[in-house]
């Protein structure tokens, strides 16, 4: 097939990219951000007290995929599944045997606490402990690094399963207006009209939420916005010429709404993108700081917010979730003002 | 001319339900499109052709749009009573159209190739690299130079012209037997409708379809129609081979608007005639003849009745009092 590459890079959304890529703060925010997160997947290979080989009496053994294994294995006195931190040492001193154990780059879990393998309360910051530990011994630096993965992965699914509801029923009530639209309306406005903070908070007090379910819970309140957007949307293009060009050609609803018409609503919906995820990771430390969020062994900055709060004097609990939330923001923020930029036709407006 | 009947309307009615109250569109339309032909529908603003025409394809916006009344058969078979999926088989493969605003009728955000093959493949059930091919080929046809890259342009790298040559592209792929032009020049300057003109007549002749031609244009009408329907306030007032009509109109309102044109000859001091007064309130259309207000030869009899369209020879039907007591005086 015949394709000229000079008129492929036409395309707007090209344009918008290469747009986007001028402006330094929100494109190295989002390659750091990507970075990071993709990286936060591969934290049980960077960030665990499981080792991930120990070479134990010429066998080899791979606790990181394994999971359990006894103490008693590796000839350790201890109850239940070995402790990897201290077989090390202990290898280490044997020097008689070629017996030894790599762990992970930092050697710390997040749900390890004061009662598993030497660990102390409230150790300030040291190259042992990056960010200290805090009240039940668990090592801050750890439980905030698996705390971004929870964040970011929670926001961004919310905000997805906004998106797939706003779109769905969004469009087909600006679409199709009439009855099916003025019903939505009235269900959206009496739905808008509830307390919402309340009713996730009795929700979640009584269920005792997992991650699905609160990401459940916070979609029942939040595909009201996303909704309304969208129809507003499908409302003004639908009255476009080329909608009734495609219709008058045969083309089928589906088609039109999800090809034609969603692909002219897309710059709202791309630009509105990244505060929505802001909007998402505040709300989770929101509901976990009042106790409302995930159930607590999960790492979470709100969760480290509120201990850090209640041992203000011990700066660095309160320090590391502040500090990480706040850039973490930031760089989405970052990367939300460089889209809307590079979407924006007036070329005056640009921030300096 | 075949004289086998591929539409025929009988007594269409479409209203709309705005504020103001119902505004009636159109109002007792009548009339046949033969195999092959091309039929112009002429009329000012307002006068409902575009709604006719859009009542054929089922596009009436609903609400406030409604067909309240009539028949449309297509083949025999009555579009009306066709369900949306019937109805989506019948559009763009048997009944195409092309519109007045070839800026906006095409979808600014997808390439030529993506809305052009999704025709194909719906219609002919095509694959993709078939129907690219089959897209490439209507659009040399439409006189586009260099299609094989251009068909991967988006639509704003086209000028107006060009894009009313996509248009015609598009909604000649599926071969249709009947496309309804409404007023695809109209937004175009005198030039490329010229072009716009000589295609549609070249494709014309080569794909053998119907054509509905709706301007408000004499000038076009005159060179591309068979026959023409002279439609005022909803009805259809005169209807004619475009010869007969030129030359013989029957009507004062076509008599009337034949009379507006600018004529080469004559004297330069003439000035361009007009018709007096407005064209009629469509929420509020008496029972009279809807153009006695501005009707030079009005009587007492088109205040009270108004008048049907009657034949006055075999291919020459007329709505008017004044003509129908004319003929009966002469004969």
């Amino acid at each position: 097939m015949i394709r000229s590459t000079k008129n492929n890079d036409n395309s707007i959304f090209r344009r918008r990219w290469n747009k986007f890529k001028t402006l330094k703060r929100g494109y190295y925010s989002l390659i750091a951000l990507l970075f990071l997160y993709i990286m936060s997947f591969f934290l049980p290979l960077l960030i665990n007290n499981k080792a991930l080989v120990v070479k134990y009496n010429n066998e080899y053994y791979f606790p990181i995929i394994k999971g359990y294994i006894s103490g008693e294995t590796f000839g350790q006195d201890v109850p239940g599944e070995a402790k990897y931190r201290s077989l090390k040492e202990t290898f280490k001193n044997d020097e008689n045997s070629n017996n030894w154990v790599l762990m992970p780059f930092y050697p710390y879990s997040p749900f390890e606490d004061i009662t598993y393998d030497g660990n102390k309360m409230y150790q300030p910051p040291s190259l042992k402990h990056w960010l200290g530990t805090d009240n039940t011994g668990r090592d801050v630096f750890a439980r905030l690094c698996y705390a971004f993965n929870i964040s970011i992965s929670f926001a961004l699914i919310l905000t997805i399963i906004n998106y797939i509801v706003g779109i769905l029923v969004g469009g087909a009530m600006g679409y199709y207006g009439g009855k099916f639209d003025l019903f939505f309306q009235r269900i959206i406005e009496v739905w808008s009209s509830l307390p919402m903070l309340f009713v996730i908070i009795i929700i979640s007090s009584i269920l005792k939420p997992s991650f699905f379910l609160l990401i459940g819970i916070y979609t029942l309140v939040n595909w009201i916005s996303m909704t309304y957007l969208i129809r507003a949307e499908f409302y003004r293009e639908k009255a476009k010429p080329y909608v009734a060009a495609a219709l008058s050609m045969g083309q089928s609803n589906f088609k039109i709404m999800f090809k034609h018409i969603l692909a002219n609503s897309l710059v709202p919906i791309i630009t509105y993108f990244p505060f929505s995820v802001v909007a998402g990771i505040s709300a989770l430390v929101g509901l976990d700081y009042l106790g409302f969020g995930l159930a607590p062994p999960t790492p979470s900055w709100g969760q480290m917010l509120d201990v850090g709060l209640s041992n203000i004097s011990k700066w660095w609990m309160v320090f590391s979730p502040v500090t990480a939330q706040f850039f973490t923001l930031l760089a989405i923020v970052f990367i939300g003002e460089g889209v809307r930029e590079a979407f924006d036709p007036k070329v005056y407006s640009r921030l300096r | 001319m075949s004289q086998e009947k591929l539409i025929e309307i009988k007594n269409l009615k479409t209203f709309f339900n705005t504020e103001a109250g119902i505004a009636r569109a159109v109002n007792d339309v009548s009339f046949d499109i033969y195999k092959g032909e091309v039929l112009g529908i002429v009329g000012e603003s307002g006068s409902g052709k575009s709604v006719t025409s859009m009542s054929i394809n089922r596009l009436i916006p609903n609400p406030p749009g409604e067909i309240v009344g009539g028949e449309i058969f297509y083949k025999g078979k009555d579009l009306l009573k066709y369900s949306y999926e019937q109805m989506s088989e019948i559009r763009g493969k048997e009944i195409s159209m092309i519109f007045q605003e070839p800026m906006t009728s095409l979808n600014p955000v997808l390439r030529i190739s993506s809305q052009m093959n999704e025709i194909l493949v719906k219609h002919e059930g095509l694959i993709e690299e078939e129907a690219t091919k089959k897209s490439i080929e209507m659009l040399k046809r439409v006189g586009i130079p260099e299609p094989e890259r251009r068909i991967y342009d988006y639509p704003h790298q086209f000028s107006g012209g060009m894009r009313q040559r996509v248009m015609i592209a598009i909604a000649l792929a599926c071969d249709p037997k009947v496309l309804i032009a409404d007023e695809p020049t109209t937004a175009l300057d005198v030039t490329i409708q010229a072009q716009i003109l000589d295609i549609v007549k070249r494709l014309r002749k080569e794909l053998g379809m119907a054509i509905i031609w709706i301007t408000h244009d004499l000038g076009v009408v005159a060179g591309i129609a068979d026959r023409v329907a002279v439609m005022y306030g909803g009805f259809i007032v005169e209807q004619a081979p475009v010869k007969k009509l030129y030359s013989t109109p029957k009507h004062p309102y076509t008599q009337g608007l034949l009379s507006t044109l600018p004529k080469l000859e004559g004297e330069r001091t003439e000035r361009l005639e007009s018709i007096k007064g407005q064209p009629p309130d469509l929420h509020n259309i008496p029972d009279s003849c809807p153009f006695a207000p501005r009707c030079i030869h009005v009587s007492e009899k088109c205040q009270n009745e108004n008048p049907r369209l009657e034949m006055t020879d075999p291919e020459h039907q007329v709505a008017c009092w004044w003509n129908t007591e004319k003929e009966n005086y002469s004969s």
